[in-house]
């Protein structure tokens, strides 16, 4: 199963990308929400994205209403990764159809536990 | 310590690459308070470390980066309007990010100070109310919260602070050094191909990070591969299999091309070194109550990474200066009719396979007549030489270790290291440094480097038998004499020799001499490869010159290390080891350089400065009125010629004589000195002098010698026309003083020239 991880931090992806491939996900990465949305519209079968809110070129909330307002896309599950900072927006996110959010800094649990929310393969090695 | 896990490595590395651009940003949003752009990335940098840092556990890392993050987000959204004090805090906050990072790499943890002062000034700032409250005291305490209250706190506040700075640098100094990034092109088309048993397309990453480490290796491979082409090419000129050779040239291209390759691996922008410098020279200038902008132009302009490490604190210095010293306080320039904010200008371009680099600024310029004097109190010339010298010459005293030209030593810019070092540490990666200086317009300092250090185009000679190769930056060109011109192109004055070259007397230094070798050249041909060290220039005697070859450098073995005059080794074509020579060690062992050159040398052998009362300098010997020694510093003297009697003309009471399309005056020095008129032999003697266009013929008896020696004048013997005398050769000398002279005989301007 793919997975997409959007940061603009490497070392985020690194975490990121870490915990989802564990569980099995084959994990793609992007910097940007436009690197990201080039990457969902070529690799449709993609299954979740971790979407970043703070980004060059495209943010986080900018991404998720472009991958809404394109129909080959709405099966993509997107989850916010925010920080509390950030909560006050998430009702936005939510609006613009982002499915799930997970708060930074979070466990492998919490982002078990949301994927599991999602109907998405949540333990290890499930997804691949 | 443990090892780091990868995560916190990445982290790390890009941690502080980001925070480097970020002394940039904020300098650049203090300007420019509303570039939302700006501020955005600012935000985002600080915003990405603290949200890392709850996935590591950094705490203090978090709490710290967390208080900057709140103030830039009500700054961001308009609440909180950027100012010199919010500024010189944000700034605190990314040395104390550096800081822990520092000490997370190389403890493993954060460090035990709390940064409790600094979360509470910057909360402080962060407060709402009128701004207008809190700035000054606020500013103190920044002051304070940058200097590291390390247990090694001294009373010293201005030291502490220098030692915090220091301190900070070094961990992002070392992550650059073991990771550098490289751009490797057109990656996606490979994400592309890779199918689903790729577990990270990544189409995020189009560089990859690569160790120096490795690409030093490669650079080292590529290099021998280099030396085993050249040998292989040696093959084909004795082959006429065209198979052979046709895969030789293959072979020949491919390797070229990969050289090329791998050099550009290593390449660097310069703006990973100016990019700091923002930060610096405001810094500077707020300390210094000053407002000085900097101004880059050819950042990208990019340059070997040895090289980039090797200029970073030549310039770094170099700007400071330019910051402290060369602009003026903001109401000395509006009295001079400046606008009050300084300007230093950054730029660098390439030319001819060298980068150049300028640092500009409008500020107070240097006054020449100022560094002669400063030059003669410090004993560093005598001023007679002072005097003499031209502006440019003078401005280039600065050069001299232990010259200072500040009035005071500032606490920021007065290291104690000045100027020479610069030049010394340019040299060493074998460029030059120049200088420029209007007064009351500004500074200009402009250094030229080689591109990169480790593979050089190099002249190949031989001598003795033996083959040595001389890097192209030093070589003017090279002159062959046969024949006559073997014999007459060679003029001995005692010891030394020299050949005129275009007129000018150019020292020679014969190789195989100085090596103690023994030439097997054609005795009948002379090859004289000229050469520039430092300013001056001088002809290398050498038997044969073979070629100019591109050559891998290597520094040399233990056993050679101690003989200066080489400055590393490489591996010819055919195999064999050709040492590589060293233009400026030479004419310093052959003591064909200039005075300055011979005193920084004593100065590196531990001759304390202000004790110095003598001078090194090669001086020429000559006879006057039947018996009296004199002598005269040899760069004073252009050339040396003979006149038959016959062609001397009588211009208004002055004995001339029609020379390369001009009029020189000449003058007697036995007539000067109360001797016969008509004493003079025929043909006349006579010593060129040149000064600023003036061309002077000095008459004497005949020329003695020529000696380098170090000298002790004394002034009993003074008078007119002469400086003092000193022990030359272990006898009696006058020391000539050519300016009383030449005024006393040519009080006006020499006519410039008339038709032939």
């Amino acid at each position: 199963m793919k997975a997409l991880v959007v940061d603009d931090s490497r070392a985020i992806r690194v975490i990121l990308g870490q915990m989802l491939g564990d569980l099995g996900y084959e994990v793609a990465e992007a910097r940007h929400g436009r690197e990201a949305l080039i990457h969902l519209q070529s690799h449709t079968d993609t299954a979740l994205a971790l979407i970043d809110w703070n980004m060059p070129e495209m943010n986080g909330l900018e991404l998720v209403q472009a991958v809404h307002a394109d129909p080959r896309l709405v099966d993509v599950r997107l989850m916010m990764v925010t920080t509390e900072t950030e909560m006050a927006q998430m009702a936005r996110a939510i609006e613009a159809g982002a499915h799930e959010y997970v708060m930074k800094p979070f466990t492998r649990s919490v982002i078990e536990g949301k994927l599991h929310l999602l109907g998405l393969p949540s333990t290890h090695g499930a997804a691949a | 310590m443990q090892p780091l896990d990868d995560v916190v490595k990445e982290f790390l590395v890009e941690s502080l690459e980001n925070l480097d651009r970020l002394d940039r940003s904020l300098v650049d949003l203090e300007q420019d308070p509303h570039d939302r752009e700006n501020l955005a990335s600012i935000f985002r940098t600080i915003h990405t470390i603290k949200g890392t840092c709850g996935f590591l556990g950094f705490g203090k890392l978090e709490s710290v980066s967390h208080v900057g993050e709140s103030l830039l987000s009500r700054m961001r959204d308009g609440e909180l309007v950027l100012d010199a004090s919010i500024t010189t805090g944000l700034l605190a906050m990314v040395d104390a990010i550096r800081r822990i990072l520092a000490a997370i790499e190389t403890t493993g943890s954060e460090p035990g100070e709390s940064y409790g002062e600094l979360i509470a000034t910057l909360n402080r700032l962060n407060a709402p109310g009128p701004q207008a409250a809190a700035p000054p005291a606020a500013a103190g305490v920044l002051a304070e919260a940058k200097v590291d209250p390390g247990p090694e706190s001294s009373p010293d506040a201005a030291a502490t602070r220098r030692t915090a700075v220091h301190v900070a640098d070094a961990p992002a100094r070392t992550s650059e050094d073991t990771v550098m990034e490289t751009e490797i092109p057109d990656v996606r088309g490979a994400d592309e191909r890779s199918g689903a048993g790729d577990r990270r397309p990544a189409i995020a990453d189009t560089s990859l990070r690569v160790d120096v480490g490795l690409l030093d290796k490669l650079m080292n491979l590529v290099g021998e591969l280099v030396l085993a082409r050249n040998q292989i090419l040696q093959f084909t000129t004795t082959q006429s299999d065209s198979a052979f050779v046709g895969a030789t040239q293959r072979l020949n291209l491919v390797a070229s091309e990969l050289q090329e390759g791998v050099m550009k691996t290593r390449m660097q922008p310069i703006d990973n070194v100016w990019s700091k410098f923002p930060r610096v020279v405001r810094d500077l200038a707020v300390a210094c109550g000053k407002q000085v902008r900097i101004e880059m132009v050819g950042k990208e302009t990019e340059l070997d990474k040895t090289i980039i490490e090797a200029i970073k604190d030549p310039l770094t210095h170099v700007v400071r200066n330019s910051a402290d010293h060369g602009i003026e306080a903001p109401e000395v320039r509006i009295a001079r009719g400046k606008h009050p904010e300084g300007v230093v200008k950054l730029r660098a371009f390439h030319e001819g396979g060298q980068i150049n680099i300028e640092i500009s600024d409008d500020g107070a310029g240097i006054d020449p007549e100022r560094v002669r004097r400063k030059a003669v109190e410090r004993s560093m010339v005598s001023a007679e030489q002072a005097g003499r010298m031209s502006d440019h010459e003078a401005l280039r005293l600065i050069f001299l270790p232990g010259f200072s030209t500040a009035e005071k030593v500032t606490n920021v810019s007065g290291r104690g290291v000045g100027m020479d070092v610069v030049k010394t540490n340019i040299e060493k990666i074998g460029g030059t440094v120049d200088i420029q200086s209007a007064a009351g317009q500004g500074t200009t300092l402009k250094i030229r480097i080689p591109l990169t250090l480790a593979i050089i185009p190099a002249v190949m000679v031989s001598t003795g038998g033996e083959v040595f190769a001389i890097p192209q930056v030093s070589l003017l060109e090279l002159v062959r004499l046969e024949g006559d011109q073997a014999r007459a192109g060679i003029e001995r004055i005692g010891a030394a020799t020299f050949h005129r070259l275009r007129g000018n007397l150019l020292p020679l230094v014969h190789l195989h001499s100085e090596l103690n070798l023994v030439s097997q050249g054609d005795p009948g041909v002379v090859n004289i490869v000229v050469l520039k060290a430092d300013d001056r220039q001088f002809g290398l005697v050498v038997d044969a010159v073979n070629d100019t070859e591109e050559i891998v450098v290597k520094p040399l073995g233990r056993q050679l290390k101690s003989v200066q005059v080489f400055a590393g080794a490489t591996i010819m074509g055919d195999g064999h080891v050709a040492l590589i020579l060293d233009a400026t060690r030479l004419a310093q062992q052959a003591h064909v350089l200039s005075a300055d050159r011979d005193r920084k040398l004593n100065d590196r052998q531990g001759r304390p400065l202000a004790h110095e009362t003598t001078d090194v300098q090669t001086w020429m010997l000559f006879q006057v009125n039947g018996a009296e020694r004199m002598a005269m510093p040899l760069h004073l003297v252009a050339r040396l010629e003979e006149f038959a009697t016959g062609d001397l003309e009588r211009s208004g009471g002055q004995e001339v004589v029609q020379y390369r399309g001009e009029i020189l005056p000449l003058v007697s020095l036995t007539r000067f000195f109360g001797g016969t008129a008509g004493a003079d032999s025929d043909p006349r003697q006579v010593i060129v002098f040149s000064d600023r266009g003036r061309s002077v013929g000095l008459v004497v008896d005949r020329i003695l010698d020529i000696v380098t020696e170090t000298i002790t004048p004394t002034r009993s013997q003074a008078r007119p026309g002469i400086l003092g005398a000193a022990v030359i050769q272990q006898r009696v000398t006058d020391l000539l003083d050519v300016a009383a002279i030449v005024r006393h005989a040519v009080p006006e301007s020499v006519p410039k020239s008339v038709a032939a």
